[in-house]
């Protein structure tokens, strides 16, 4: 049973490459982890508009992690039961400390302000960009293929006061060899792009300050943060000239990992489903992937 | 960043809502300034010429219940966490949870259209199928 979770949310499954990326520079960096997130593992949030429905959702999810808890202070001989009887400091200088590692800043956000609030919260949390952060002495000198890219990031005002990832993230892709920094004071409005696609002509705005924005610096490479942001920036790739990457591609690319951004070729692709491939679509249905996909790699571009 | 162990600070989600929708009527004093540091309201037409204290208060009576005006209905419509409000507010009544509270509460009175959000699970599954291996369905999902 591995001490950590890497929680990646629901909406990322469309990224399974950027979870096994993630897993793999945890792992290379001493962190040991088990991915888990989709509708079995969701915080509430895409059906927050019902609240109660949101909270038995993220109530389950909790009861999942507390059980996984409570497994993981058991096989290290830490005794979950048994550790209640004991003071907190002392059982926590004693007990492995069972850690979520977050991906989806609205995960991250109702696990602090909601689930955490409402259940006993037997581990600890920490975004991705935070956990790769303490580990940054064992990163940097697995960093050792170089990548020239002049890049700017995808920053957004919101989620930066809980979790610094617009200063944490910049400075874990400037240990990368030939990379150069394209720092600007722009920041886009929302915590992550997902919020802004449903205002009428905030995404296309933010679309245009960030383009006008990377033309002031000179950047070739865009870097995106979060995957609502990667799943609305990749398509500005086909049509602008530059080149759209998640942080973790970029850390990924400098580690030698070899990965294919498979929903980025999808969506720039002239037909996203003849793309996909017809054993892949009919091993997923044919219908469904019609029905559901299909129009959301086919939506038309802002931009 | 969670901390190990936190003590249970409310029995549910709804006991939570009430204990901070009281705290927010208590400490807001309506003067606005969350409204004034939004980068939202350019893209909410029925809140742009609207007057910010005015506003706030529409927000706390959606919050409790009320249909607010329409400035605020669309100002709590818009609002996507920026969390710039936060940072302006000088009583700390944290605004964004204020708003999304205030969400929440409007989608249950109606005040407030609900998003649509009724294929989100299918199209998060059938991407699975689509990008995770036969293992990782079993072992990630």
């Amino acid at each position: 049973m591995t001490q950590s979770l890497f929680w990646y949310g629901c909406n990322m499954t469309r990224h399974g490459e950027i979870i096994r990326l993630s897993q793999r520079i945890l792992e290379a960096v001493g962190v040991d982890v088990a991915p888990v997130g989709g509708p079995g593992a969701c915080c509430g949030s895409p059906k927050e508009s019902t609240p109660r429905i949101a909270e038995g959702m993220a109530d389950r999810t909790m009861d999942k992690f507390a059980a996984w808890a409570d497994g993981v202070r058991s096989a290290e001989g830490g005794g979950g039961a048994a550790a209640e009887h004991r003071s907190r400091e002392s059982a926590a200088a004693a007990e492995p400390q069972p850690r979520i590692i977050t991906w989806c800043p609205s995960c991250h956000m109702n696990l602090d302000d909601f689930m955490g609030q409402s259940n006993e919260q037997g581990f600890d949390s920490r975004h991705l960009c935070e956990a790769l952060y303490e580990q940054r002495e064992r990163l940097a000198p697995l960093l050792t293929h170089r990548v020239d890219a002049h890049f700017f990031i995808d920053r957004h005002v919101g989620f930066d006061g809980r979790v610094p990832v617009n200063t944490i993230i910049p400075e874990l892709l400037g240990m990368i060899p030939g990379v150069t920094f394209a720092d600007h004071a722009y920041r886009a409005p929302s915590y992550m792009c997902f919020g802004l696609a449903s205002v009428p002509g905030a995404l296309a705005d933010v679309q245009r300050a960030t383009l006008e924005a990377m033309r002031e610096t000179g950047a070739d490479t865009l870097i995106t943060i979060f995957h609502s942001c990667h799943r609305e920036m990749i398509g500005l790739e086909r049509d602008h000239g530059i080149r759209v990457l998640n942080w973790v591609h970029l850390l990924a690319e400098a580690m030698g990992l070899a990965y294919e951004d498979e929903y980025k070729a999808w969506r720039n692709a002239p037909d996203p489903v003849a793309a996909i491939g017809a054993e892949r679509v009919a091993a997923a249905g044919e219908v469904a992937v019609r029905k559901y996909v299909e129009p959301e790699l086919t939506r038309p571009r802002l931009v | 960043m969670g901390a190990h162990q936190r003590m249970v600070a409310h029995e549910d989600w709804s006991a939570l809502r009430a204990a901070e929708t009281a705290r927010m009527l208590a400490a807001c004093t309506s003067c606005g300034a969350c409204f004034d540091a939004c980068p939202m309201i350019p893209y909410a037409p029925d809140a742009k010429a609207a007057d910010p204290g005015q506003t706030v208060r529409g927000v706390l009576d959606v919050l409790t219940g009320g249909t607010g005006d329409a400035a605020a209905r669309n100002w709590i419509s818009v609002c996507t966490r920026s969390g710039s409000c936060n940072e302006a507010c000088p009583h700390a009544v944290n605004p964004m949870l204020m708003l999304r509270l205030a969400k929440w509460r409007a989608n249950e009175t109606g005040a407030v259209p609900k998003r649509d959000a009724a294929e989100t699970m299918s199209r998060v599954k059938v991407f699975a199928r689509l990008s995770f291996t036969d293992d990782e369905q079993r072992d990630w999902l």
